[in-house]
């Protein structure tokens, strides 16, 4: 059972937030070098074509402009660090060649003393293009329309798996179901924007670079690679992030690669700075799908096949493209027990924006499809939809198939019955939707998410902690917190082990010439697998700690317990030193030991536990306009166990908002590969007035893999807010709506019909 | 180049700016006050925010010369010494903060808020935040902040 821990479960106030309230908190944005220059890329406007010169002649004569870089020169990142691993795999991660792909594809970069005489320059640049004919429906893309986009073709990846016998499937059900959903180009829209870097190439030879990464590692090795540096040449520091949700989970295209070759033609910091115009219309994206999803159950009500068919459109380039459709495969087959499910994938380029990852990754997408049929079959057979879901859900002790593990934890049925008693799921599901225009309704849906990718990816975490001679510590973790608060949680796991207080444990910038390997943040990991890493240095420190204590007190070390920095004998109380006496003891005063205390871990996590949730939305569709207002939403997750609670809250809310933006407004535009609504003005997230209470409610299966029973949650909350406003959108008026984002013209069209 | 003078954060300088120069990058730049953050520079996502002359104005869309003679207040000058503003202790009580980079901006947003409304009700700060964009949060702790702190600012006459 769980002992009252003093630090873990707590929520304490994150480290950095004096910091950020005091506006000193510096961003990419803000840093700034002596002898800097500045840089911008010139972009294409053309959707696909070959450049055949580029003529930089007169802009080489304006005054104050240093160095030219080109696409013929600077290689483009077009894969993920999967493909670190070999030497092969790894030529196929650049591509350097010239062709654009898409509206917006760098061409080149240009270094110079100030803005003014950066766009000068930029104006004065002449391009030679040989326009290809674009491809701009993902439908095209299968077909042979003469339009190569990469060479290898313009299919990217294909993936089929089968488990059991689908067509056996379906003929033992009695109903079947089968539909088409369609999903948006969403964007991060984090609010610092993407793209922001300072290169500084030195006289020495090493690169340092400044840069809003959630994986500072993975990008020291690529820049290594780019540059033909070693590893220890490179150095990759990240300042503070303003919001990243996958949008900088890799170098960013055309960012830091341009940059730092900028640099080291010029041997001066070169910093370069998207724009919130290029950041909407030139980095990456969700992966917008079209997904055929046919799905078949008894009369009973027990799920006997799901036939799953997607079309993901990565656009010019592929970085994640992979994983994100793994990702639809892993979160649809282990949330169900389904026998006998197919799936089949298919990945394809088009001359548009690349897709990258997105909160969530490919799992919002197929969660939209999988829990709408879900819906769709529990009305059909008449049962409510939450008794569907506890019938069919896979639950801990079961196999999870695609990650071939055993399901240690899963809390779905507290979620799902905490959140139904919050959200008066009972009374509302039976409640006449109401006279007049304004119909309510209330609709739910459950979702699984994988906490790191421990099964998938070279996905090492690491962590140092360092004991100062006053018995306070330093913590040194690329744990790449991006606001979500990864090096509080990870202070809370040190400083619970150690017994040393939170306030006096201090975590580390993220800095790759000071912290040990880390995957960064993607994929829910920093508690799970950065706190593992944690865990494991402390208990480290600790032991080192007690063997001196045990010396000085004269006792066993294995009978010493640490509290509030007092390290004391259990059987005799009074037999204790603090910790600040004992480090002063040992490090300074008794110069015949000098010991230094360090505690350092590194490893893969043990497992890719799945973290649950249910989300229940309630919505009013006005049905003369088509408008959907969400009036509350209730999401309860299973995060093993919440090391700082209001952190996690704090993860669902925002994770729960971004979701109904998802789900009712946001989707990037395009018109034959121009994006129509690259700023805020026209592609709108939630507002403050905007909002409707989100209530979040921690649920806590204990993750016996865990460290102290933690997994996940930043992605997950907001994977199937969609899916349960569809829901929601369907109890209320009737129509399914089955193509993201919701918007009232859709709605409207779909009342029209009936 | 023109010369102006602003009083920033108390202190009254005397600066020269370029009649095209945005007040946000006087502010970021030559001031190297890079507490204000430029998320959109189109006037649409707050967090460039500061006061001018005590009314919450967009630094992205204010040009330097317009400032001449006025008086700037930016996230920088909340502080006295080591001691919070009572927005800046709500916004940390509240765990409003995540990110961080639309704070700056939301706190000098809601500074120029309460003086005009010291008691607000929810309604009306989220009336107040629907300028500033956040990403993270969802909203709802920083209009508990921002009522939390307007409550404490009344309790102790703070300014
Ligand atoms: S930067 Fe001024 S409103 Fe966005
Ligand atoms: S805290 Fe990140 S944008 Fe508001």
């Amino acid at each position: 059972m769980t002992e009252a821990y003093t630090s873990v479960g707590k929520s304490f106030q994150r480290i950095d937030g004096v910091d950020k309230v005091t506006g000193s908190a510096k961003f990419a944005t803000d840093l700034s070098f002596a002898n800097m220059l500045h840089a911008r890329l010139l972009r294409s406007p053309h959707a696909h074509a070959v450049v055949r010169h580029i003529d930089t002649s007169d802009a080489e004569k304006l005054n104050g402009v240093k160095a030219f870089a080109t696409i013929f020169e600077v290689p483009k990142v077009i894969q993920y660090w999967f493909f670190l691993r070999n030497e092969k795999k790894k030529q196929q991660m650049f591509l350097c060649d010239n062709i654009v792909r898409f509206i917006g594809d760098p061409i080149l970069a240009i270094a110079a003393t100030d803005q003014e005489i950066l766009e000068n320059a930029l104006a004065l640049v002449k391009v030679e293009y040989e326009p290809l004919k674009a491809i701009h429906d993902p439908l095209d893309a299968l077909k042979e329309t003469g339009v190569t986009i990469h060479k290898q073709g313009n299919i990217a990846f294909k993936v089929k798996k089968e488990f059991g016998n689908i067509n056996a499937g379906f003929e033992t059900a009695d109903v079947i179901v089968e539909n088409t959903y369609h999903t948006s180009k969403q964007k991060h829209a984090s609010i610092e924007p993407i793209g922001t870097c300072v290169a500084d190439f030195q006289s020495n030879g090493r690169l340092t670079l400044y840069s809003s990464t959630q994986l500072p590692h993975w990008s020291q090795h690529y820049l290594a690679e780019i540059h033909g540096l070693s590893l220890n040449a490179v150095r990759v520091i990240k300042p503070y992030t303003g919001g990243a949700f996958g949008g900088r989970c890799g170098l960013i295209h055309g960012l830091e690669a341009m940059c730092s070759v900028l640099s080291r033609k010029t041997l001066r910091p070169v910093k370069m700075s998207f724009s919130r115009t290029e950041d909407f219309s030139a980095t990456e994206s969700r992966h917008p799908m079209t997904i055929r999803m046919k799905t078949g159950a008894t009369k009973e009500g027990i799920l006997v096949a799901n036939e799953v068919d997607i079309l993901s459109d990565t656009g010019a380039y592929g970085t994640h493209y992979i994983g994100v459709i793994a990702d639809c495969l892993s979160t649809g087959v282990g949330l169900y027990k389904i026998p006998h499910y197919s799936f089949q994938g298919t990945v394809v380029y088009t001359n548009k924006s690349m897709s990258g990852a997105l909160r969530g990754y490919g799992n919002p997408q197929m969660n939209f499809a999988q829990e709408s049929q879900m819906d769709i079959i529990a009305q059909k057979i008449n049962l409510d939809p939450m008794e569907f879901r506890l019938k069919n859900y896979r639950p801990a002790g079961e196999m999870d198939p695609v990650l071939n593990g055993m399901i240690l934890s899963n809390g779905l049925e507290e979620c799902l019955k905490k959140g139904a008693a919050s959200s008066g799921w009972k009374e509302k599901r039976v409640r006449p939707p109401g006279h007049g225009p304004l119909k309510k309704g209330i609709g739910l849906s459950i979702m699984l998410h994988g906490t790191g990718a421990a099964r998938a990816l070279p996905d090492p975490g690491s962590a140092t902690i360092m004991i100062h001679s006053d018995g306070t510590a330093c913590l040194m973790t690329a744990a790449a917190d991006e606001g979500q608060g990864s090096r509080t949680v990870l202070a809370q796991v040190a400083s619970q082990i150690l017994g040393i207080d939170f306030k006096d444990i201090r975590v580390s910038d993220t800095d790759t010439d000071i912290t040990p390997l880390d995957c960064g943040t993607h994929g829910s990991r920093q508690a799970y697998c950065g706190g593992l890493a944690v865990r494991d240095a402390a208990v480290q420190a600790r032991e080192k700690i007690l063997v001196h204590a045990g010396n000085i007190l004269k006792t066993k070390s294995n009978q010493l317990r640490i509290e509030s920095g007092i390290i004391f004998d259990a059987f005799n109380l009074d037999n204790k030193i603090s910790m600040k006496d004992l480090m002063q003891k040992i490090q300074i005063q008794d110069m015949g030991i000098c010991a230094q205390i360090i505690g350092s871990a590194s490893g893969i996590a043990p497992a890719m536990p799945g973290y649950y949730g249910a989300v229940f939305a309630e919505v009013e569709v006005n049905i003369r306009t088509g408008e959907v207002k969400v009036l509350r939403l209730t999401s309860a997750y299973d995060v093993g166990k919440a090391i700082n609670p209001e952190l996690v809250r704090g993860q669902i809310v925002g994770g729960g908002v971004m979701g109904i933006g998802f789900a009712l407004t946001e989707g990037l535009l395009l018109d034959k590969g121009h994006i129509v609504n690259p700023g805020f003005s026209d592609y709108r997230l939630l507002r403050a007035c905007d909002v409707p209470p989100v209530i979040p409610i921690i649920v806590e299966s204990n993750e016996p893999t865990g460290p102290f029973g933690a997994k996940g949650i930043g992605e997950g909350a907001m994977v199937n807010v969609a899916s349960a406003v569809a829901n929601a959108i369907y109890h209320a008026v009737g129509v399914r709506l089955t193509d993201l984002c919701m918007t009232s013209e859709k709605i409207l069209g779909e009342l029209q019909k009936h | 180049m023109k010369t102006i003078r602003i009083n920033i954060n108390g202190e009254w300088k005397k600066l020269k700016v370029n009649p095209q120069d945005r007040l946000i990058d006087t502010l970021r730049g030559q001031l190297g006050l890079t507490g204000t953050k430029e998320g959109c520079g189109e006037g649409e996502c707050g967090a460039c925010t500061i006061n001018l002359n005590g009314k919450a104005v967009l630094a992205c869309l204010i040009l330097s010369v317009q400032t001449d003679e006025s008086r700037i207040l930016t996230i920088e000058g909340l502080q006295k010494g080591l001691e919070l503003h009572p927005l800046q202790t709500a916004f940390l009580n509240e765990s409003a903060v995540q990110c961080g980079f639309c704070t700056p901006g939301m706190i000098m947003a809601a500074h120029a808020f309460i003086r005009e409304n010291p008691e607000p009700d929810m309604q009306m700060v989220k009336e107040c935040l629907a300028n500033n964009l956040c990403r993270c949060t969802g909203y709802e702790k920083p209009v508990k902040a921002v009522l939390a702190a307007a409550c404490s600012m009344r309790e102790t006459n703070h300014d």
